[in-house]
């Protein structure tokens, strides 16, 4: 398989799971999607051992590690904080500052909305992720042209 | 001098052409293991490479 048909694939795929998800949004089945994700994944691999003019090389390499490291340096410092600042908001732990007549009650985050703000900032991990590998892609020269 | 494109030399080294281009244009160091290939390929020492 040549690598451009490969990138075709994976494009074909990247709409049939957008489609999938739709459609497993309105007949209320999530298994539907969670299936087709595990199985567009293993595709995916698949067609990507099979391709032939594709060359992971230590530059490839360098660029995804790099890319990794900084996403993760910026992320978990992020998802810890607002995770355990949700945890005590939902423990109503310490109870701090100490109420006081004139104070008003403090407005607690529902449990589900501190899901759904952990789910945006996974989601968000991926565009820094994306963001970061175009930076690094950059610097170690992907799209450079010469005048071969 | 070798008559070489840089799609020949990359698949002979066993990497992307566009590594060999960022090589050259010094965006990438190469690991000491890729440099001695590249030496070993066009028969010189690593240092008639790298060194200027």
């Amino acid at each position: 398989m040549q690598r451009n048909t490969f990138y075709s694939l994976i494009g074909c795929i990247a709409l049939a799971l957008l489609a999938i998800f739709w459609y497993s949004i309105e007949i209320h089945l999530p298994l539907l999607i969670i299936v087709a994700f595990i199985v567009a994944i293993i595709v995916i691999y698949l067609a990507r051992s099979r391709v032939t003019n594709l060359i992971e090389d230590e530059r490839d390499q360098k660029i995804t590690e790099q890319a990794t490291i900084r996403t993760m340096q910026v992320f978990w410092v992020a998802f810890c904080a607002f995770s355990i600042g949700a945890a005590m908001e939902i423990l109503h732990i310490p109870e701090f500052p100490r109420l006081t007549p004139s104070m008003h009650e403090p407005v607690i985050l529902p449990p589900r909305l501190m899901g759904y703000i952990q789910l945006g900032l996974l989601c968000l991990m991926i565009f820094l992720y994306v963001g970061f590998r175009i930076y690094y892609a950059r610097k170690y020269g992907e799209w450079d042209t010469d005048e071969e | 001098m070798h008559d070489l494109t840089q799609e020949q030399l990359a698949q002979a080294i066993g990497v992307n052409r566009q590594t060999i281009l960022a090589i050259e244009k010094e965006k990438y160091i190469p690991s000491l293991d890729l440099a001695f290939k590249i030496a070993r390929y066009f028969d010189v020492n690593i240092e008639e490479i790298f060194i200027r």
